[in-house]
């Protein structure tokens, strides 16, 4: 079960380099493409792009999710950093706030925290017990602009 | 693209957006792409082994197809806000039975503009979304705010 002394629980701050071909990838699988070739031009061509206005490949608005969980064990090794069982979990929410465009190129370094954790229905209720974490994750480009803060909410199952 | 505050009413519709039937090698392409590597996606002795029929679809997936629908109609520099709950399993279709099992694993995303103010010197729209699956199940309801010229 998450362990609620993991409130408050900053994860190691990291950078990653935002790479145009990982931005078709992602693309290409939310397109559901069999190539890069033919996915939106936008996602893959720096002209395109930059005729759209943007100063480089941007990121579709879901992409950072590919990079929160570089290190620490990807996913599941932050999930077991907060004491939480995979086999008992549901991802219940994702919310997004952006501030600027990300684009192919920029460094973006990573801020995640566990920003809350409560508890929902009785613990007597085995089948309605649920323990709740939230962790905030900020997105800070090479510019130290706050460019994206990403919050997810996950439940586990008691 | 090229979407204008004035010409947006409340009540205007999203044009819907439909995936492809979800097969279990988008969910390993995803996998692959988001670094979700969460086995119960891609593995199905581990689904089965937590009470599962079958491997699901990661929420996020979902979410991503549903950002497809947004960006196919407001430029994403517009965006501002993109939230969703996630409400239901999506499992994959059966190569083996695709005529019973395609529906399951075919969404469709539909949005209606539902709010038209002005905040921090914007002029904004807030757009509520559902995603079904062709049997109508729902798989994950929201919202974005979108900021337009």
């Amino acid at each position: 079960m998450a362990d609620p002394s993991k409130l408050g629980m900053e994860f190691p701050v990291y950078s990653i380099r935002v790479e145009k071909n990982k931005i078709a990838e992602f693309v290409a699988a939310l397109e559901q493409k069999d190539d890069t070739e033919q996915i939106n031009p936008l996602y893959r061509d720096v002209d395109a792009a930059k005729k759209a206005g943007y100063e480089n490949i941007p990121t579709p608005p879901t992409f950072s999710t590919s990079h929160v969980f570089w290190t620490g064990g990807g996913l599941l090794g932050t999930i077991r950093a907060v004491g939480a069982d995979l086999s008992k979990l549901l991802h219940t929410k994702e919310e997004y706030e952006y501030f600027a465009p990300v684009c192919a190129g920029d460094v973006i370094t990573r801020k995640m925290k566990v920003v809350d954790m409560y508890e929902r229905g009785k613990k007597e209720q085995t089948n309605r017990y649920m323990q709740v974490t939230v962790l905030e994750t900020d997105l800070i480009n090479q510019r130290g602009e706050l460019v994206i803060r990403a919050r997810t909410t996950f439940m586990e199952r008691g | 693209m090229g979407l204008v505050f004035d010409e947006i009413q409340i009540g205007d519709v999203m044009p819907p957006y439909t995936c492809a039937p979800i097969t279990r090698t988008h969910l390993v392409r995803y996998a692959g792409a988001s670094g979700d590597f969460n086995p119960l996606h891609h593995d199905e002795t581990f689904a089965r082994a937590v009470g599962l029929e079958t491997v699901i679809a990661q929420g996020m997936f979902i979410m991503g197809i549903a950002g497809q629908a947004v960006t196919s109609w407001i430029d994403h520099q517009c965006l501002r806000k993109f939230s969703v709950h996630f409400l239901g399993m999506t499992q994959p279709v059966n190569l083996d039975d695709y005529g019973n099992t395609k529906d399951r694993a075919t969404i469709t995303v539909s949005g209606k503009v539902v709010n038209k103010y002005e905040e921090n010197g914007e002029k904004k729209i807030r757009c509520e979304l559902t995603a079904r699956d062709a049997q109508g199940s729902r798989k994950l309801k929201g919202f974005f705010v979108a900021a337009l010229p």
